[in-house]
C-alpha cells in the first residue's frame, strides 16, 4: 500500500501522455482504498496539483475529499478546488473516469442544493456537461442535475443553451425522464409552450414497463400546457407504451375531467370545476397553470369567434365569451392582437372589432429564409434517420431477433395443417423459439 | 273520425269517461308527454287509419307505443282500446295484462280484466305447449331432419304468438340446422329478423338479412323487398342514416302491403326519404330520390313527404320547413323514428341552410331569418355553429347583418400547411429517435443482466 | 471582487440592451465562485434590464430571487418591479404612472428613460395595428401623454382626428418588404430537387 504522498508523485511525475495517464489510472484504481483512509491530511495534497495537468489525479483525490461528510469550513475550499477543477481540468482525463467526475459534481450540486445556494451550480454544472458529453447529441446524468439547479436558482433562461441541443444518446431512461419533466417546466416558466409540450410528450410516450411518477407528474402538466396552449388534449399516440396508455390517465384523473369540462368551453363551468378541485390541483404544485388554462378560455372562445365573424360588437364578444364589460373584451382583444394570437382592429367609435386574415402573404425574403431554412433542417434529419435506419438493419441482435421471429410470422401458413400433428414435437420446438425470442 | 269517436264514448256512458273526453282533449296532458303539444298544433293522427296498416305483434306495440308516448286521454284510451281488440283476436296473455293494466279501468266494463278469458288461453297454452314438445321429442328420436324443423318453426311460432321473445328467438335459431332447401333458411331469416326487430335486437337482423342474402337461389322480389326494409331499419336504430336511406330507397314496391307484420309502404316512404335529406348531397338526392321510378312509388302514399322532398331540392325552405314542422308530431309517435326524429330534423335544417348558403358570396342574414322561420339572432347562432364545423366557408358580418362566402387562398393555405407539416416531421422524428435510443438502451440492459 | 466594467461600459455607451445579458452572466460567474454578492447587486439595474428588451419572464424570476431584506430596504428595487408588474398585466398606464412615480438614481434614470421612450413608441405600433378609431382618452393614456400631446404625436404619423367625436382614426402606413430572390435561391431549389430524387 502506498502513502499519499508516494501518490501524489505518481500524479505529478504520470499525467504527461496519455499511456503514462493509463498507468497512472491503474495506479490510482488501487490506491482509492489508501486515499479515503487520508481524508483528513489530503487538502494539502490538492492545493500541490495542478488541475489543469493532474486532471485524474486531482479527480481522485478530490473525489476522496469530499466523499465522507465535509466539515463546515471546509466546504467553501471543497467548492473552491471543484470550481477551479472544472473550469480547467483535461477533458481527454476525465472523460477516462466519467462516472467518477459525474459522481462527484452530483456530490457538489448536492451540497449547493442543501445550502440554498443552487444559483453557484448553474455555470459549474454548465461547464461539466459540455466536458464531458462526446457530442452535444449526448444526455449525461449531468443533465437533469443542471436543469434542476436552474429551476431551484430561477435561472430558467441559463437551462436554455443546454435544452436548445437535440439529444439523441440516452445513458439512462431515467435521466432522460428527469431531463425532460424538467425542461417541461423551464419551458412552462419560460411561456415557450411548443417546446414545453415537445419535452412532455417525450416523458409521456416514452417506452416504459411499469409507470413511474415523474411520468405522472409529466401528463399532468401535459395537460395543462396542451390546454392552454392548443385548447385541447390529442389522444396518445399509438407508440406510446401500454403502460402509460391503461394507467396515467387514471392516475390524473382531475386533469382528464378539466380537459372535459375545457372542451365545452363554458367560462364558468371550468371555473366552478376548478374551484371545486382546487387542493388538488394546489397539492399538485400546478394551480399557477390551471389559472392560465383558464384565462386561455377567453383566448380560444374570442378565437373562435374570429373564424365565423367579420365583425362582431365588443359587447356580443363580452356576451359570448363571458366577460363582464365590452370594455374588458376591448382589452382580451388588445392583448391577443398583442401576442399575435389574432389579426382584428377595434372599432371604438361603433364598438366593433373587425377580424382579419392572417396578413402573411409567404412572399417576403424573409419567409423565404424561413422556408428555406426549415427544408435544410428536414434533410439533415432525414439524413439521419435514414443513417440510424441502415445501422439497425445491420445490427446482429436486430438482426437475430427478426430471424428467430419468423417462425411465428409462418405459422399461419401452417394452419391447414391438423392441429394435432402440429401439437406433438414440432410444437414444442415452437414455444421454445417463442420465449427464447422475448429478451 | 274524431266525431264517431265521440260518440263511442258517450255510450258508454261511464261518467269519468265524459269527463276525460273530448270536451277537454285540449287541455288534458300528460305530465310526462313530450309529443302532446305538438300534436295538437299539427293535424291529429289518425290512429285508427294508421293500424289499419299493421298486423300481428307489431300493431299491438305501436299502439302501444302511441298510447305511451302521445299525451293525450283521448288518443291514448283509443289506441289502447284498438290494442285490446286485437289482443283479443290472439291468444298473448302476457300482452293482454299489459293493456288492461294501461286502460286501468278507464274504458268501462266491456274493457274491464277478463279472468276467464285468460285462465282458458292460458291452459290452452300449456297443453298445446307440451304437445309440441312431445311432437318434437318424438321427431329428435327418430332423426327426421324435416319435422325436427317443422317442430323447432311451430315451438318459435307458438312462443312469438305468447311474448316468449327469447324462446322463440332461440326456436328459430335452431330451425338452422335442418334447413335443406334455400327456401327453408330464408323462412329461418324472417322468422329470426321478425323477433329480433320486436327485441330490438338490430345486430341479429343486419346478420340474418346477410345470411338471407347469401343464399344461392334466386329470391323472390318480395322477400328481397322485406329484406332491404329489414336491412333499412338496423341502419336506422345504429343511426346510419345515409344506409338506411339507400336500404329503403332500394326496397321494391313489391313490398306493398306483404310485410304488415313489420313496415308499411308509408314507413318506408317517410324513412327513406327523410333519412336522405339528412345524409345526402344535392346529386345524390337527385339522382337516388327524385329521380327513383320506383321510390316514387311509395312516395306517392305520403305526398307530404314528396312534397317536402321537392320543396328542398327546389330550394322552397320555407314551405319544406312547414311540411317537417306538421308531420313531426306523428313521427314522433312512431316507435322506430321517434328517437331519431330530431337528428335528423336538425340535419336536414343544417343542409338546408348550408345549401341556402352555397352559391352565394353574400347573403342577406334577414332575408335568410325568414326563409328559415327564425330570428336574425337565432339563424346567426345556427351559422356560428356550422362555420365552427367548417360545413359552410364564409363568415358572418354582423355589424352589417351579412354572410360572407370565404375563398381561402390557395397558395397561402398550401404554404402554411407546408411549414406545419415540417414542424410535426421535425417533432415526429425527433422523438422517434429518442424512443428507438430508449428502446436499444432497454434491450441492452436486459441482455447484460441475462448474461 | 465584482468586476462591474462591462455593464457600466454598456450602460454609458447607452447599450442598454445589452444590460440584462451582462448582469446575468456575472451573476452566474460570481456566484459560482462562492460570492455572496446578494448584497451588493444592482438589482435595479438588471430588473429594469429585462424590462427594457421586455423579457417580463426574466425580470418575474428575478424578482422571485430577491431576498426578501433587499426588497425591504431598497426602493428602487420594488420600484423597477412595479414597472414590470403593469407590463406583466398589460396596464399600459400604470407602467407611465410607475415610472413618474419614483425619483431614480442617476445610473437607472438613463435606463428608465430610454425605456419610456421605447415603450411609447410600440405601444404606438400596437394602437396602429390594433384600432381603427380610438378616443383621445384612450389613446393618451396608451401613449402616456396629454390628451393635446397625444393628438399632435398621432397627426404627425398620419391619423385624423374627428373633433367633434373625440375619436382618432387611425391610418395605417404601407409597409413594404423585400420580395426580390436572388439566384442563390435558384441553386438551392436545384439542390432540394436533387435530394428529393435521391
Amino acid at each position: 500500500m502506498e502513502t499519499v504522498e508516494a501518490l501524489v508523485a505518481h500524479i505529478q511525475g504520470l499525467s504527461g501522455n496519455p499511456d503514462e495517464v493509463s498507468h497512472l489510472h491503474s495506479l490510482l484504481k488501487q490506491s482509492e482504498e489508501t486515499l479515503r483512509l487520508q481524508v483528513s491530511r489530503l487538502a494539502p495534497f490538492i492545493k500541490e496539483l495542478d488541475p489543469a495537468i493532474h486532471s485524474l489525479g486531482y479527480l481522485y483525490l478530490l473525489d476522496a475529499y469530499s466523499s465522507g461528510p465535509i466539515s463546515g469550513e471546509h466546504i467553501s475550499s471543497f467548492h473552491g478546488y471543484f470550481v477551479g477543477f472544472i473550469n480547467s481540468c483535461s477533458i481527454e482525463q476525465i472523460r477516462l473516469v466519467s462516472e467518477k467526475f459525474i459522481s462527484l459534481c452530483k456530490r457538489y450540486k448536492d451540497q449547493v442544493i442543501q445550502q440554498h445556494v443552487p444559483i453557484q451550480a448553474v455555470v459549474p454544472l454548465r461547464t461539466a456537461i459540455r466536458k464531458i458529453q462526446s457530442s452535444s447529441e449526448q444526455l449525461t446524468s449531468l443533465h437533469p442535475d443542471f436543469i434542476l439547479v436552474c429551476l431551484l436558482s430561477k435561472y430558467y433562461k441559463a437551462a436554455i443553451s443546454i435544452l436548445d441541443d437535440d439529444v439523441f444518446e440516452i445513458d439512462q431512461p431515467k435521466d432522460f425522464f428527469l431531463y425532460c419533466y424538467y425542461g417541461g417546466m423551464i419551458y412552462i416558466g419560460l411561456k415557450q409552450f411548443p417546446k414545453a409540450l415537445e419535452c412532455l410528450h417525450n416523458v409521456v410516450t416514452a417506452p416504459m414497463s411499469a409507470i413511474n411518477s415523474i411520468a405522472v407528474e409529466a401528463y399532468k402538466k401535459y395537460v395543462l400546457v396542451s390546454l392552454t396552449h392548443l385548447g385541447q388534449i390529442s389522444t396518445f399516440p399509438k407508440y406510446t407504451s401500454s403502460t402509460a396508455q391503461r394507467n396515467l390517465r387514471n392516475f390524473a384523473q382531475p386533469y382528464v375531467d378539466l380537459a372535459n369540462c375545457y372542451s365545452n368551453g363554458k367560462f364558468s363551468e371550468l371555473e366552478e370545476f376548478i374551484q371545486a378541485n382546487l387542493e388538488k390541483f394546489q397539492a399538485d404544485n400546478n394551480l399557477g397553470l390551471v389559472k392560465q388554462v383558464l384565462s386561455s378560455l377567453y383566448k380560444r372562445n374570442i378565437q373562435r369567434l374570429t373564424q365565423t365573424y367579420l365583425t362582431l360588437s365588443l359587447q356580443d364578444i363580452a356576451d359570448t365569451v363571458q366577460l363582464s364589460t365590452s370594455k374588458d373584451a376591448e382589452l382580451r382583444v388588445l392583448q391577443m392582437i398583442q401576442d399575435g394570437d389574432i389579426f382584428a382592429s377595434i372599432n371604438q367609435k361603433d364598438g366593433m372589432v373587425s377580424f382579419h386574415e392572417d396578413p402573411e402573404q409567404y412572399k417576403t425574403c424573409k419567409m423565404i429564409e424561413h422556408v428555406d431554412s426549415s427544408i435544410q433542417r428536414m434533410m439533415a434529419l432525414s439524413k439521419k434517420l435514414t443513417e440510424i435506419e441502415e445501422h439497425i438493419s445491420c445490427d446482429p441482435a436486430y438482426l437475430s431477433k427478426i430471424g428467430r421471429e419468423r417462425p411465428r410470422f409462418d405459422f399461419d401458413d401452417f394452419d391447414s395443417v391438423p392441429h394435432k400433428f402440429l401439437n406433438g414435437g414440432e410444437g414444442n420446438g415452437f414455444l421454445l423459439l417463442d420465449s427464447s425470442a422475448q429478451f | 273520425m274524431e266525431a264517431d269517436d265521440d260518440a263511442a264514448f258517450f255510450t258508454m256512458s261511464d261518467e269519468a269517461m265524459i269527463l276525460n273526453g273530448v270536451d277537454e282533449l285540449e287541455g288534458q296532458q300528460l305530465p310526462t308527454s313530450h309529443g302532446g303539444k305538438a300534436a295538437m298544433r299539427g293535424e291529429q293522427m289518425d290512429v285508427e287509419a294508421y293500424a289499419a296498416l299493421y298486423t300481428g305483434r307489431t300493431k299491438v306495440s305501436r299502439l302501444i307505443f302511441i298510447a305511451d308516448q302521445c299525451g293525450n286521454q283521448s288518443m291514448q284510451l283509443e289506441a289502447l282500446r284498438m290494442a285490446h281488440d286485437e289482443i283479443k283476436k290472439g291468444e298473448d296473455s302476457h300482452l293482454y295484462r299489459l293493456v288492461e293494466q294501461k286502460i286501468d279501468g278507464r274504458l268501462g266494463p266491456k274493457y274491464a280484466f277478463d279472468q276467464t278469458w285468460v285462465d282458458s288461453i292460458e291452459r290452452r297454452a300449456e297443453q298445446r305447449k307440451e304437445k309440441l314438445e312431445n311432437e318434437l321429442n318424438g321427431y329428435k328420436t327418430n332423426l327426421i331432419k324435416e319435422s325436427i324443423r317443422m317442430g323447432y318453426n311451430d315451438l318459435g311460432d307458438f312462443y312469438y304468438a305468447h311474448s316468449q321473445l327469447g324462446d322463440a328467438f332461440k326456436n328459430y335459431v335452431r330451425t338452422r340446422d335442418y334447413c335443406t332447401t334455400s327456401k327453408h333458411i330464408i323462412q329461418m331469416c324472417l322468422n329470426v329478423i321478425l323477433v329480433s326487430i320486436e327485441l330490438g335486437q338490430f345486430m341479429h337482423v343486419s346478420n340474418y338479412v346477410s345470411k338471407a342474402e347469401q343464399t344461392p337461389d334466386s329470391l323472390d322480389p318480395i322477400t328481397v323487398a322485406k329484406l332491404r326494409c329489414a336491412a333499412g331499419l338496423a341502419h336506422l336504430e345504429g343511426r346510419r342514416y345515409k344506409l338506411a336511406a339507400r336500404k329503403f330507397l332500394e326496397t321494391g314496391f313489391e313490398l306493398s302491403s306483404n310485410y304488415m307484420e313489420v313496415i308499411a309502404p308509408q314507413d318506408v316512404a317517410t324513412y327513406g326519404g327523410l333519412c336522405a335529406l339528412a345524409s345526402f348531397d344535392r346529386m345524390e338526392l337527385k339522382n337516388k330520390v327524385i329521380d327513383n321510378i320506383n321510390f316514387r312509388n311509395f312516395l306517392e302514399l305520403v305526398p307530404e313527404v314528396r312534397e317536402l322532398i321537392n320543396d328542398f331540392y327546389a330550394s322552397r325552405y320555407a314551405s319544406c320547413l312547414d311540411y317537417l314542422e306538421n308531420l313531426k308530431p306523428n313521427l314522433l309517435l312512431d316507435i322506430h323514428l321517434h328517437e331519431h326524429v330530431e337528428t335528423l330534423y336538425d340535419e336536414i335544417r343544417h343542409k338546408a341552410i348550408i345549401q341556402y348558403t352555397h352559391p352565394f358570396i353574400s347573403v342577406d342574414l334577414p332575408t335568410m331569418a325568414s326563409a328559415f322561420k327564425t330570428s336574425v339572432t337565432g339563424l346567426q347562432k345556427e351559422l356560428e355553429a356550422l362555420i365552427t364545423e367548417n360545413q359552410i366557408q364564409a363568415r358572418i358580418d354582423s355589424h352589417n347583418k351579412i354572410l360572407y362566402a370565404r375563398h381561402a387562398d390557395q397558395r397561402n393555405t398550401t404554404f402554411q400547411r407546408v411549414l406545419q407539416t415540417g414542424i410535426e416531421f421535425e417533432k415526429e422524428v425527433r422523438s422517434m429517435l429518442l424512443r428507438s435510443n430508449l428502446i436499444k438502451h432497454e434491450h441492452n440492459q436486459r441482455a447484460s443482466r441475462k448474461q | 471582487m465584482m468586476d462591474f466594467s462591462q455593464l457600466k461600459d454598456a450602460l454609458a455607451s447607452r447599450s442598454f440592451d445589452l444590460v440584462a445579458e451582462i448582469c446575468d452572466e456575472l451573476m452566474l460567474q460570481v456566484a459560482s465562485r462562492g460570492i455572496n454578492f446578494q448584497q451588493e447587486w444592482p438589482y435595479a439595474i438588471h430588473l429594469l434590464g429585462h424590462i427594457y428588451i421586455n423579457d417580463l419572464n426574466s425580470a418575474r424570476f428575478l424578482w422571485k430571487s430577491i431576498p426578501d431584506g433587499i426588497k425591504e430596504s431598497r426602493q428602487e428595487v420594488v420600484a423597477a418591479w412595479k414597472i414590470g408588474q403593469c407590463l406583466w398585466n398589460r396596464d399600459f398606464a400604470g407602467v407611465y404612472r410607475a415610472i413618474s412615480a419614483f425619483e431614480w438614481s442617476q445610473e437607472a434614470l438613463d435606463l428608465v428613460n430610454a425605456f419610456r421612450e421605447s415603450y411609447t413608441k410600440r405601444t404606438f405600433e400596437l394602437l396602429v395595428s390594433a384600432y381603427s378609431t380610438i378616443n383621445v382618452t384612450d389613446a393618451a393614456l396608451f401613449l402616456g401623454m396629454s390628451e393635446d400631446d397625444a393628438i399632435n404625436y398621432a397627426v404627425q404619423h398620419g391619423w385624423r382626428l374627428d373633433s367633434a367625436a373625440g375619436m382618432l382614426e387611425v391610418v395605417k402606413p404601407k409597409v413594404i418588404s423585400e420580395q426580390k430572390l436572388d439566384s442563390s435561391k435558384l441553386q438551392r431549389l436545384t439542390e432540394y430537387v436533387f435530394h428529393l430524387e435521391h
